[in-house]
């Protein structure tokens, strides 16, 4: 019996001194919390902007695009383009335009996956992303558009493709503010102009080199700058 | 002398929180404490201000059955920042 009372009192006091320090460490938060809130630093007109271009600029560096679609589609167009110049051109193969193929069957399942794993990882969502995402959205729905429309007319696809990917990439550029991409895109649109002179085979060509030019070299180039770039609070 | 503008947003932590959500959209709470550099505790006491204000929303969630803490900016909040923004230029760019 005396044992139960003995361990019945230390459970009490036990219980007591738990509830003591949560007291204590309760108050001493609270007063912690008000002293910060008192330090909280009033800002001036030129502090409160200089925060908010540091702040924007650096949810921006953290958003930065890698390039991975502009290196993906970018390889797959330069594959695709010099496919159906060969197949066509050279080994006369009857259908060359099913080179294109690897666009859905390679293209699409890559963008997809690599998508969908950047949404699971991502932990912020990304404006800029989203915009970016929205502008190739608008494009691949004009190319479903424009792509029939000149077949259908007896015309080469090529210059309307050079057309809207020029203005894809120049939006990205700016949207991106990366220059590169803005001057891939003057190139891009060069080359669209320059199928007004040439045969459709040849278009073909232009269309591989510009696809170098003004969307891999630059796609290169945002992936390295994506990897070399500190995100830094100045 | 700083009547005109928002003093909701004339606070550091606060202001960054703002910035940093009108480019994001919607951060964890671990996201926010990393580019603000503030503490815990003072953070929560900004975002319950804000949250307050109507500025951002809070929503408390689980992830991996870890608890997560999202804050996402409103459409008064954009409203708030940009208002803020403009009269901030006005008064620097009479």
């Amino acid at each position: 019996m005396p044992l139960l009372v003995v361990k019945r009192k230390f459970i009490e006091s036990f219980g007591l001194f738990c509830k003591l320090i949560y007291t204590f460490a309760s108050l001493k938060n609270t007063h912690q919390n008000k002293i910060m809130e008192q330090q909280e630093k009033v800002l001036d007109p030129q502090e409160s902007l200089r925060i908010i271009r540091e702040t924007i600029d650096l949810a921006k560096n953290s958003f930065r695009e890698n390039g991975f679609h502009f290196l993906l589609w970018g390889w797959l167009v330069v594959i695709a383009s010099t496919m159906h110049f060969y197949l066509g051109a050279i080994a006369h193969y009857p259908r060359p335009d099913r080179a294109w193929m690897i666009m859905v069957v390679v293209g699409m399942p890559v963008a997809f996956i690599y998508e969908w794993r950047r949404g699971k990882r991502e932990q912020v969502e990304n404006l800029v992303h989203n915009w970016y995402g929205l502008i190739w959205l608008g494009f691949g729905i004009s190319m479903l558009i424009a792509m029939p429309l000149a077949i259908r007319n007896g015309l080469s696809p090529v210059p309307f493709i050079l057309v809207l990917s020029g203005f894809a990439t120049f939006m990205s550029g700016v949207l991106l503010r990366f220059r590169p991409l803005v001057v891939g895109a003057l190139i891009i649109w060069v080359g669209g102009l320059a199928c007004l002179w040439l045969p459709s085979d040849q278009q073909l060509l232009v269309q591989a080199s510009v696809t170098v030019l003004g969307y891999l070299v630059p796609g290169y180039m945002l992936n390295l700058q994506s990897r070399t770039r500190h995100v830094q609070r100045t | 002398m700083y009547k005109e503008l928002d003093p909701l947003l004339l606070s550091q932590l606060r202001l960054t929180i703002m910035s940093f959500l009108i480019v994001a959209q919607q951060a964890e709470f671990s996201v926010l404490k990393e580019k603000s550099g503030a503490t815990s505790g003072n953070l929560s006491i900004q975002i319950s201000k804000l949250q307050e204000a109507g500025y951002i929303e809070v929503e408390k969630t689980f992830k991996n059955n870890y608890p997560l803490t999202i804050c996402k900016i409103t459409a008064q909040g954009v409203e708030a920042f940009e208002a803020f923004y403009r009269d901030l230029r006005s008064y620097l760019e009479p």
